[in-house]
Parts: structure tokens; sequence; C-alpha cells
């Protein structure tokens, strides 16, 4: 029951302050002392990658039916020739540029869920993603699908990085009532400068100094979880990414993108056993309503050849068992391409799930192109919440129920 | 919407009401962190196991607030303030205003406005076509970006330095608001098209407090609009629906209060809208500079059939979409509420919006009535709003450079990347929504950011720190830290974090390297994080 947050609380009161950034680390040290079994422990626990694509991306050139008229006829100018697409299983094959994951689908590491979407599909960007985000289409319940999950974790373990994010602020799914999120951008900016480079927090009195400002700010005052908890985490979080930054080599040569990037990032916190759980990433630039031919093939590059890599450097550091990566984006595009070359926004897409720990095939229904809902989208086959509920229950191993209201269904992509 | 770049940032959020009462929930839950009775009273026994020397003392406050939670009681005792409780003091109200309507205020400017009445305080800030901006220009000019050729990178310097320099802050402001909510990204406009971006501003400046309706049309006209939400490429065949669609759902009527059909038949009445081409003379970028496109409508691509939309029937064209829209009672909801929610506090009530409602119909959709109506009311100076907001990046900065009146180069002295590091990068909004604000501002990531922000802005690279005009005339310590808290803090911290800075600061000779220390742990204190 004890995170190590209140006992950082607890500790303060007694130890002095003389220096705070110091007292917070010294937290940090001495939860651990105190829990041996739970910190050692935490390289066992199984992690979820995150990935969001960002804007809707096109489902149905994603993973693509050949030899279907019906798409040739309404992908006229966007559609994947019947002998380009890679093909699957059951008259299905993936984009052109996916070659890195169809050959981690041929060795049996990659499951696919179609038609996933909710009642109601609502077409804006930002309510879709709130509703995937918060999991939940009412958007009654409270923080992000993910938070709540860590929520439940944080009861049983503490570690400054249950949940990780690549970016510059914490994802709503991310959100929770009791674990605070490190979120890196650039890890070579990753903590406290002093001329230009960056200091050792705890010995810097001018650091020191700031940290007990953020220390003593009344508990009563605006945003005075926000404000403390962000600076304890960005402290004791910088600590650790530097102690595992000097051990952590690559094992492959990560594309030159950002998204590759951050991905490595991710593989050195799980490669360093930070005790990460969840980590998020996003991808973004998938709302194609014009010139989508050119702007999706560098996208399905982009992450094809970043997830590639990616599961290639966790197997290389006996990691691909531990890590599940799960892609997901707000709505996928209308089946009739526009005028523009592009797509409008749609319905139902289709989610990845990739790692040692999925047990291939393809999950949920097709859904038809021809019997269409709401002015040419397809109809949802699959619950986006039954996605969540097999990777909450089956692979990170927290009862799903309680964060949804309802026990949804498990898809069982997650191997037994 | 944009096709946001490819990068680990540009994450998109949902609309900011649904982020902000988050927010709301999130500052409470602190008593949850800090309940759990049994962690605390496990720590006798962990400190001794993990061999830490626990030393006796610490502040009185923290001593205190330790043994209510090892009680496994839930401190203070005393009954919550009225939160709609007015601000008394007069400098605190000013200071206010000027942060809200500005961007903070010199000293001076905040004793000046400590004396005026809030109708004439509000007046002061809203009346600015008459005031003297010259001083502003120079600095613009000092710059020499070509803002016909300007390159991305110069787009956020230049406005930067208008605020800074700026004689009419409400105007910047304003402006700044316009750009956060009638969005466009630079990055799809196109690097060799920056110019439109700026163009784009200063349609905002110039319409800085409008008739809605007057702007909605000019900015469905403006060139980087089209360009953004490819109002350019729809055709008479194939409405392309983004631009409707946003212009129903995040510019003037908010989701719920329009139907799917209503965006497709919107769409049609913005087809065939079109810019004219840079005249072609083989020299791209010279026919750039001298392009000055206008808007005109093709009538080969312009549906001219009957529309039905919003439940009205005719040929409406896209003035027309927006004159219907205009009329609908959600729309003066909407901007009622985008701009309390911006200026006041995120909590309006009903009563608060319908009377609200009421000044956007009897002043004819007048947004001046409606921010004046805002920075007179008792809502706006009251508990509640004071410290309501986390400071956006942009109101971080200028806010310090303004208030230590800081000669900044902006060019020599400031990493673009750490600038970025914070998360908001002028032009390049992060989606169609805008910043999401509030709690998306705050995050490990952003908080270095902005840290390290401060100590390259204070203290450069060279030995000895540049001064510090505003703190420069102190001649203690203690007069030091109290001058920099009147600035920007209204003196309305703990004691204890006054004399934190001050024992610190006090360990430092130089006068310069003291002004910037303190100058930095003001401005990276977290009261200095909210507005």
């Amino acid at each position: 029951m004890l995170s190590r947050r209140d006992f950082v609380r607890g500790g303060v009161a007694l130890v002095s302050i003389g220096t705070t950034a110091n007292s917070l680390l010294k937290g940090t040290i001495a939860f651990a002392a105190q829990h041996p079994n739970e910190v050692a422990a935490r390289g066992n626990g199984k992690i979820l990658i995150l990935v969001q694509l960002a804007g809707g991306n096109d489902g149905l050139n994603t993973v693509v039916p050949i030899g279907d008229s019906t798409y040739h006829s309404v992908r006229k100018a966007i559609g994947f020739k019947d002998e380009e697409i890679l093909p699957l299983e059951s008259g299905l094959g993936l984009a052109p540029q996916l070659t890195g994951l169809k050959g981690l689908w041929d060795g049996g590491k990659l499951a696919l869920v179609r038609g996933v979407g909710y009642p109601n599909q609502n077409y804006s960007h930002f309510k879709s993603m709130a509703i995937w985000q918060a999991g939940d289409p009412d958007l009654k319940l409270q923080n992000g699908w993910l938070g709540r999950t860590l929520d439940q974790m944080e009861s049983q373990s503490h570690d400054p990085f249950l949940g990780f994010n690549i970016g510059a602020s914490t994802p709503p799914e991310l959100r929770a009532g009791k674990v605070s999120i490190p979120s890196v951008e650039s890890v070579a900016d990753y903590g406290f400068q002093k001329a230009g480079t960056i200091t050792d927090t705890i010995s810097d009195p001018r650091t020191a100094t700031l940290m007990k400002l953020y220390e003593q700010y009344p508990a009563q005052s605006p945003y005075g979880v926000l404000l403390e908890t962000t600076a304890e985490s960005a402290v004791s979080s910088a600590k650790l990414l530097s102690q595992v930054a000097g051990t952590y080599k690559p094992a492959v040569a990560y594309p030159k993108t950002s998204f590759a990037a951050g991905l490595s990032v991710l593989a050195e916190a799980i490669v360093g056993d930070l005790g990460m759980r969840v980590g998020h990433i996003t991808l973004g630039g998938f709302d194609t309503h014009a010139r989508e031919t050119a702007d999706h093939a560098r996208l399905m590059t982009e992450l094809d050849q970043g997830l590639t890599a990616f599961y290639e450097d966790l197997a290389s550091h006996g990691k691909a068992d531990d890590v599940m990566v799960l892609t997901w984006s707000e709505f996928g595009r209308r089946v009739q391409e526009n005028a523009n070359g592009g797509t409008d926004h749609g319905s139902a897409s289709v989610m990845f799930v990739l790692g040692n720990g999925v047990k291939k095939g393809l999950y949920g229904d097709q859904p038809s192109l021809t019997k269409l809902v709401d002015n040419g989208n397809l109809s949802f086959t699959t619950d986006f919440r039954s996605v969540y509920a097999t990777v909450i229950d089956n692979w990170l191993g927290v009862p799903s129920a309680a964060l949804f209201g309802q026990q949804w269904p498990s898809l069982g992509f997650v191997a037994a | 919407m944009k096709a946001a770049a490819a990068a680990p940032q540009d994450t998109m959020h949902e609309q900011p009401p649904e982020l902000r009462r988050d927010l709301l929930h999130r500052r409470t839950t602190r008593r949850a962190l800090l309940g759990g009775a049994a962690g605390v009273a496990a720590l006798g026994g962990a400190a001794a196991v993990a061999g830490i020397a626990y030393q006796s003392g610490g502040t009185p406050k923290q001593a205190a607030t330790g043994s209510a939670d090892q009680g496994g009681t839930l401190a203070p005792a005393e009954a919550p303030p009225d939160p709609d409780r007015p601000i008394d003091d007069p400098k605190r109200r000013a200071a206010h205003l000027l942060r809200r309507a500005g961007f903070g205020g010199t000293l001076a400017q905040i004793e000046e406005f400590s004396t005026l009445s809030r109708e004439d305080a509000a007046d002061r800030l809203l009346n600015y076509a008459t005031v003297d901006n010259s001083a502003l220009d120079a600095k613009v000019a000092a710059l020499a970006i070509d803002l016909n050729q300007p390159r991305p990178a110069d787009l956020m310097r230049w406005w930067l330095t208008r605020m800074v320099y700026t004689a009419r802050p409400l105007e910047e402001r304003m402006t700044l608001f316009w750009h956060g909510l009638l969005t466009s990204q630079v990055s799809k406009i196109g690097p060799q098209r920056a110019k439109l971006m700026v163009r784009q501003n200063e349609l905002f400046r110039s319409m800085a407090l409008p008739k809605y309706d007057d702007l909605i049309k000019a900015v469905s006209k403006d060139p980087a609009m089209l360009i953004y939400l490819d109002t350019i490429e729809s055709v008479k065949a194939h409405p392309n629906e983004n631009y409707a669609r946003e212009l129903m759902e995040l510019f003037t009527l908010g989701v719920g209060n329009y139907s799917e059909q209503d965006i497709r038949e919107s769409a049609r009445a913005f087809t065939g809208w079109r810019i004219t081409p840079p005249r072609k003379t083989g020299n791209k970028e010279q026919d750039i500079a001298n392009w000055d496109p206008r808007f005109f409508v093709d009538p080969r691509q312009h549906d001219t059939g009957s529309k039905t939309f919003l439940g009205k029937t005719g040929n409406w064209g896209g003035d027309d979409v927006v004159d219907v829209i205009m009329q609908q009672p959600a729309a003066g909801r909407f901007i009622a509420r985008r701009l309390f929610t911006k200026f006041a506090n995120v909590e309006p009530s009903d009563q608060t919006i319908a009377s609200l409602v009421q000044v956007w119909e009897t002043s004819n959709h007048d947004v001046r009535a409606l921010v004046r109506t805002i920075l007179t009311s008792d809502e706006f100076y009251s508990e509640r709003s004071y410290r309501a907001f986390v400071r956006s990046p942009v109101e971080f900065m200028v806010n310090a450079m303004r208030g230590l009146e800081l000669e900044p180069d902006l060019r020599r002295r400031i990493n673009d990347q750490t600038v970025q590091g914070m998360n908001q990068i002028l032009f390049e909004p992060p989606n169609v929504a805008g910043w999401p604000g509030g709690a998306a501002w705050l995050s490990s990531s952003t908080f270095f950011a902005r840290a390290n922000f401060l100590d390259q802005l204070l203290f450069g690279r060279a030995k000895i720190p540049p001064p510090v005009p505003a703190l420069a005339t102190a001649t203690t310590v203690e007069e030091m830290v109290d001058r920099a808290l009147a600035i920007f803090l209204d003196r309305n911290v703990s004691d204890s974090a006054r004399q934190a800075i001050a024992d610190h600061a006090g360990t430092i000779v130089n006068p310069a390297e003291r002004a910037a220390t303190v100058a930095y742990l003001v401005l990276g204190s977290p009261e200095y994080q909210l507005i």
C-alpha cells in the first residue's frame, strides 16, 4: 500500500530541509531499501507501449483487401494494386511499405484487430480522441484509461517511471490520480542547465533552492499537486535516466526520424530496468484530406521502420518477451476517396499488436465495404474497450472491469 | 484539419473545456496523495533500514504538516475561504489585470493602474488605437527581418518582440487569442510562403476587437486559412469538408450544435474559393516576395445550388453560411465562454454566460463589448480568477522580459531548442484546435525547459551575467527580493519561500549575479508558473 510518494511526503517532515532535491532522491533510495522485493521485481513486469497514430489513420489503406472490386472502385486514385499488397491471410494484406511488420507477422509476432470503433462514432478529431483516451464514449470516467490502470499499479509498487511519455506534454490517456508521468522530449535537454550544460542537480545550491520552493508550495494553493509532483518527477526521473544512459547501447541502427528516436528512448528505459510498465509515443500527420498517397506512404514507412528497429533492439537485449506494442488512431477514413486524392474523416480502423507475447492472427470481423453506415462509413465490428480490456487483463495483469465500469470480453490476442 | 508534422511533440489534444474540468478535479486530489497514514507510519523503519541520518528540525510549517499526516488526519483545520470573495489589495488587482489583459506590468505600471477604477483601467487597455507605438516600431525595425520573405524561425522572434515592447498590450493579447482559436500552422502553409502567416497575424491585429461575424468572414478568405484547411482545393463535384467542419466545431458553435449533414451542405458554399497565384517570372523566390494574393470565387468550381443548412434553405455562399451560424444561440454561448475562460477563470456559472450572451446580442456580436464586460466584472476580480491558469510559455517569457525591463537579444541569448522545449511555438500550434493549455503546459520536460530558458535569458554564457535593470537599484538582498516579488508575484508568497530566495541570494557577492539569481528563483517559482 505504501507508495514512495507517501514516503517522501512523510520523510520531508522529518528530514532537514537543507537540500530539498536531495531529500526527494533520498526518498527514492530509502523506499528501495525498505522494499527490495518490489524494486527487484520491477524488471519482470510486462510492459505496454502505446503508439498513437494521430489524425485518423486510413485503416483501409493500412490493412487492405486483395482482389476486392469494391475496394478498387472506391479507391481509384489512392488504392493499391492487388500485386503491391503484402499478403497476410483471408484475402487481406498490408500496405506495401509495411515490409518489416510483414516479416514480424511471418514470424508470429503480430496480431491485427479489425473494425475497431464504438457506437455513435464521433467524427471530430478531438472528441473522438478524447473518447479513446478516456476509454469511455460518454466521457464520464475520470482520467485516462492508462492513467487509471497505473493508479492500480501504483498501489502495488512505485517507480518514478511507472508511466513514461515521449513528448513535451502528458497525453490524456496517461492522466492519473496518483501517478506523475515523466515526459521526455529530448534526453540531451532533460535536466537543469547552467551555462548550457546539465548540472548535477543535487550539489548545485541554486537548483536546491528552486526545488525547495516547490516542496514548500502550500498544499491548498492552486495547482498544488501538479506543480509539486511535476518538479519531483522531473528531478527523480532525470537522475535515473542519466544513470541508464551510460549503460544502454542500441543494438540496431534506428532510422533517423523523431519517431524512431523516441522509440530508442523507450528502449533505453526498458533495457535499463527503470520500472516502466506503460510507455507512450505519438506519430502524427494521418489527417490525409489531400494527396494521401505520398503522405501515407511516408507515414507507413516511418511507422514500419521505427517499430521494426524497436522490436529488434529489444529482442537483442532479451526484452522482447516483456514488451507489447499497441497502435491506435481516433478513427479511420471515409471509404470513398475524395476529389483531392485524399480521404475525409471516417469510422472504424485497424490496430496493430506487436511482440513475443502476441498470439498471431486477425481479430475482430472485417467490416463490409458494401454495407456502409453514416453516409459512406464502415460499420464497426469490435469495441475498442475490448482491445483495452484484453491488454489490461491479460498482459498487464490488472483487473479491467473496475476501470471501465463493466467487463469487456477478451479478444484473445495475448498468448496464454 | 491540418496534418501534424511527424514529431512526437505533435500530440493532439481534446478541447480545452474537458481538459480544464479534469484539471479542476486534479486540484482536489492532493489529499489523496498526502493521505496514507500507513505510509508515514512505516517511515521510521524505512529510515533505519536505509541508514539515512535523519536530523530533527525543518521549518515549523513542515513539521506541522508532517505531524498532521502522521496522525492520519487531513490538514489544515481552517474552513476553506470563499473563492468568490473579491481580491482586496489594489496592487494585486492591478497586476492581475495587467497579466491577463496584457503580458504583465513593470512596477511603475502596476502602481499606476492600482489607482484607477475598474472601468478606467479596462478602458485604458481597450482604447489603444490612439496609443503611440513608435518605440515598438523602432525595435521591430532593428530586428531586420524581411516580413515579405521571412524564415519560419524569424516569425516567433518578430512576434515576441512585439509583445515585449508594445505600448498596446491588449492588442497583442487579442492577436494571440485569435491565433490560438482561428489557427493555422506555418508547416502546412510551407516555409516559402511563411509571409502568409504574417499576413494572417496582421489581420488578427487589425481586427483584434471585432464584430465576430466580420472576423470570421475575413479569416475564411485569409490566404493562410484557405490553404491550411484545404478550401482552395475544394471543387464543386467533391466539396472538401475540412473548413466547414472546423468552422462550426472549433471557431463558432462547438460539437453538438450541428449535424454531419450541416457540414456537407455548408462545405458546398465554400467550393471554388481561391487566391490569386504568384506571377511567374522564373525567379521563384522573387515571385513569392512580390506576391500579394487576392481572394476570389472561381465560378466554375463554386456550387451555386440550393443548400439546406442549420434548418435554413437558400443558395448560400460562404458569407451567408457565416450569417446563419451567427444567428444560432450556440454562437453567442461559444464565444462568450471562450473569452471568459481565457481571461477570467475556467468555471463560469450559467448565469455568467447568460449575461455575456445578452451583451453579445445587444452589442450585435461585438467582441470589444464582451471583453470589457469580462475585464470589469466581479468574477474577473475574484479570488477564483487569481492564479487560476497555468502560464503559457509565451506568457512566461514575455512577462519576464517586460517585468525585468530587459533588452533581450532573442537571437543571441536564447536557444531556439529551449523555447521549443517549453512546447509553444508561435505560428505552429499543435493542431487546428490550438494549444490545449492548462495542465498540458506542465510536464517534467517543460519544467526543465522553463528553468533552462531562465538560465539562458538571465545568465547567458558570459562569466558575469548581463544586468537586470528592474532590480539594479536595490541596495540590500532583502530589497532586491522584495522588488522581484512585487513585480511578478504581487508579494503574494509564503514567508518561507521569500526567506529561501533571500538566503541563497545572500551567499552571492557579485551584484549582477545576485540579481540574475533572484530573478531566476522568482521566475522559476511555482507561483510564477501560474497566471
